[in-house]
């Protein structure tokens, strides 16, 4: 399984990437809870900003 | 044996990756793992997958 | 089983092994310092006195971002030149004279910089040989003139290599005349054209102010002039260094998947799009900059998210080849085709990590690409948490990996230890989410990158574990990353040295999926994409630049030279407010 013979040619018209697809939209699910994460620690994780009154 | 063994050494790595990864995501949600707590969790996740590749039951023919 | 490249093509295998000798020997010396900074700034075990650490800093940035990746890829686009048009350069004794440009000015530098670690560094042209300037080379801090004169002739050697590479194919078009370029040299070519137009930005910087500035010529110069400049270089240096992995991805993985490549046209206009857009981003570097309003901060920042397109589009065709190659190999599914991949192979393998890696990292680019998010992390650690996954992984672990694949074909020699380099393809994956997980997280919490010691005697608002461990979690990932890459080194020297082999290597790359024939010929017009990419950088550098020179003048308010020398450092430091000030431009980098 280790050597690169191909064990069947598949062209350019029988090949749909439905596996692509798929770690594209796992992908952009963990980017999305990424930006979700990150306006936690950017907007929530700190204190206001401090008010100087002159 | 289920899987070659670079295939389950690649599995571990990915799995360590997690385990450090998953630390700071758990925290976020109030769970906080000690490094020990990490550490007991990476070897038990390893130990896991040492069994599952292992394991007589589940064997197949090599690939 | 085609011929190897070094039977079909000798001397140009001799060129490519002594450019990618050069990166060896960059990536070792770079390594060394690497590890030796990751336990120094950890406290976990310090061999120099801390100012020193701002010498072994400033190697390892230029070793590594610098000679290692700027070195391994003249030598892969000399194959990929040689190899796609199947012919060598018109004139080889030119191909000799830009390595050796880029070798002597190389060595210049690095003299320069190593005298950093002499306790009384002899007086050259004027002023103490000492370049602790770190990789980010701007006024004030000021290096001696040697390490400037060494970075220009090192550049001028990369522009000679490019006109090289631009003849070759130009003499091949005279004989196909209507043949389109071959994807690998329309990729050489485009990249060097993206740095024809950025590189101009550090030179302007060299040899206008920084060089005479440094030999005394110049009295003074204007800061904010000259970090524009270097940042006007110093992003679109970045795809200098990751171009020449996605000439990797886009041809050799597809081909060690056991496929081809999905698209030849989508790699032809992610090429393009790099031309166009690498350059007028570079501001996003100093979003924290004073002197350059927020309104082209803004643009660039446009510039700068428009640029995710390229990458996008590469994750696309790269893993649609991949899987291509997996379902040859008898893959199905949705994610079961990824068990069908030939991950035994640790060129392949080494790449994948590398890919999933920058995938990933990819997101930290984004945060600091935002300008308002910019601030919460700008100098900290997690700014080099992202170089190292970027740079210190897409690129570095994609380089090692195209070693095992390309050495032997340039060698003629089987590689060594097959299963040993498996090992540290993985080893180095681990490391570097041990070293930057750590680096993302002290970031957050604001601890400060480039300084030999941040432990003050305040308690950072750690969120998650705590510093001892960040700080062991940091230096155990910059260990196995050290590990990894003496490995790699042993791997390859062993390999240089088995003469006795025949290599296991196929150097054929398959045609793509989709050829050159389903594109307009426009995307091969290169004029085109130069003419739209200069009315784009003067778009986003003209008014910004203007306003500069307006406001601080060409050779600037009066600023005089900030030698970094030893003796310097520490009397200035006896005095608490100009020390503040020293520790502060020191650290204020990026």
């Amino acid at each position: 399984m280790d050597d690169t013979t191909a064990a069947r040619e598949i062209d350019h018209d029988e090949f749909d990437p439905y596996g692509t697809l798929a770690l594209i939209v796992l992908y952009f699910v963990v980017l999305t809870l990424m930006w979700v994460f990150t306006y936690f620690v950017e907007f929530l994780g700190n204190a206001p900003t401090p008010m100087i009154v002159l | 044996m289920r899987t070659s063994p670079a295939k389950l050494l690649i599995l571990i790595a990915i799995l360590l990756v997690i385990v450090v990864e998953l630390r700071t995501v758990l925290a976020f949600f109030d769970v906080e793992l000690t490094v020990l707590q990490g550490i007991a969790v990476g070897i038990v996740g390893i130990a896991l997958l040492l069994v599952w590749a292992f394991s007589p039951l589940f064997s197949e023919s090599d690939q | 089983m085609t011929d190897l490249f070094v039977d079909s093509y000798p001397k140009q295998a001799r060129v490519v092994r002594s450019a990618f000798l050069t990166a060896y020997i960059a990536l070792g010396i770079g390594a060394l310092f690497g590890v030796l900074q990751a336990l120094h700034r950890t406290d976990i075990l310090r061999l120099v006195e801390s100012p020193t650490y701002y010498t072994i800093l400033t190697g390892h940035g230029v070793f590594l971002v610098i000679t290692f990746t700027i070195f391994f890829l003249v030598g892969l686009y000399q194959w990929a030149v040689t190899d796609s048009l199947g012919r060598g350069p018109v004139d080889m004794r030119l191909t000799w004279a830009w390595y050796g440009l880029m070798s002597s000015g190389t060595l210049l530098a690095a003299i320069a910089i190593l005298a950093g670690f002499l306790d009384d560094p002899p007086t050259v042209l004027g002023s103490e040989l000492s370049a602790d300037v770190l990789f980010t080379f701007y006024a004030p801090l000021q290096a001696n003139p040697i390490f400037y004169v060494g970075l220009v002739l090192f550049v001028v050697g990369t522009w000679l290599a490019g006109a090289d590479w631009f003849r070759t194919w130009w003499s091949w078009k005279q004989e196909n005349p209507d043949a389109r370029i071959p994807l690998p040299t329309f990729m050489v070519l485009t990249t060097m054209i993206m740095w024809y137009i950025s590189s101009i930005g550090v030179a302007v910087s060299i040899l206008a102010f920084i060089l005479p500035w440094s030999l005394g010529l110049t009295g003074s110069l204007n800061p904010t002039l000259t970090r524009t400049l270097f940042w006007y270089f110093g992003h679109p240096v970045v795809y200098f260094w990751l171009l020449p992995a996605y000439l990797l991805w886009y041809t050799v993985l597809p081909k060690l998947s056991g496929g081809r490549l999905f698209s030849d046209p989508l790699a032809r206009v992610v090429f393009i799009l790099f031309i166009l857009l690498s350059t007028p981003v570079g501001i996003h570097h100093q979003y924290l900059d004073p002197g350059i309003s927020d309104g082209f901060k803004f643009i660039v920042m446009t510039n700068t998210m428009f640029l995710l397109l390229p990458s996008f589009l590469t994750a696309f065709t790269v893993v649609a080849s991949m899987e291509h190659g997996a379902r040859q190999r008898g893959g199905d599914g949705y994610f079961n085709w990824l068990q069908a991949l030939p991950w035994r192979d640790p060129a392949f393998t080494g790449m994948s990590l590398a890919g999933v890696v920058f995938a990933f990292g990819g997101f930290t680019g984004i945060v600091n690409a935002g300008m308002n998010i910019n601030y919460l992390v700008h100098n900290s650690l997690w700014v080099p948490g992202h170089i190292h996954t970027q740079v210190g992984t897409a690129v570095a672990l994609t380089f090692m990996a195209g070693s095992y694949w390309l050495v032997p074909q340039l060698t003629g020699n089987r590689l060594v230890g097959r299963d040993v380099a498996l090992v540290q393809v993985v080893l180095w994956f681990v490391g570097i989410v041990f070293m930057t997980n750590s680096m993302y997280r002290g970031g957050l919490i604001g601890i400060p990158r480039r300084s030999a010691e941040p432990q003050y005697d305040f308690d950072y608002e750690i969120a998650v574990g705590s510093i001892p461990e960040i700080r062991a979690q940091l230096a155990i990932g910059g260990v196995l990353l050290f590990v990894s890459a003496m490995l790699f080194l042993v791997l390859i020297l062993l390999t240089a040295f088995n003469d006795d082999s025949e290599p296991i290597v196929d150097g054929t790359i398959p045609p793509a999926l989709s050829g050159p024939e389903d594109s307009p010929r426009v995307l091969d017009d290169l004029r085109v994409w130069i003419a739209i990419a200069l009315v784009l950088v003067a778009i986003a550098y003209a008014f910004p630049l203007a306003n500069i020179v307006s406001r601080g003048g060409l050779f600037g308010p009066d600023i005089g030279p900030f030698p970094v020398v030893v003796e310097t450092v520490a009397s200035v430091l006896s005095t608490t407010d100009t020390g503040m000030y020293l520790e502060a431009l020191v650290e204020t980098e990026s």
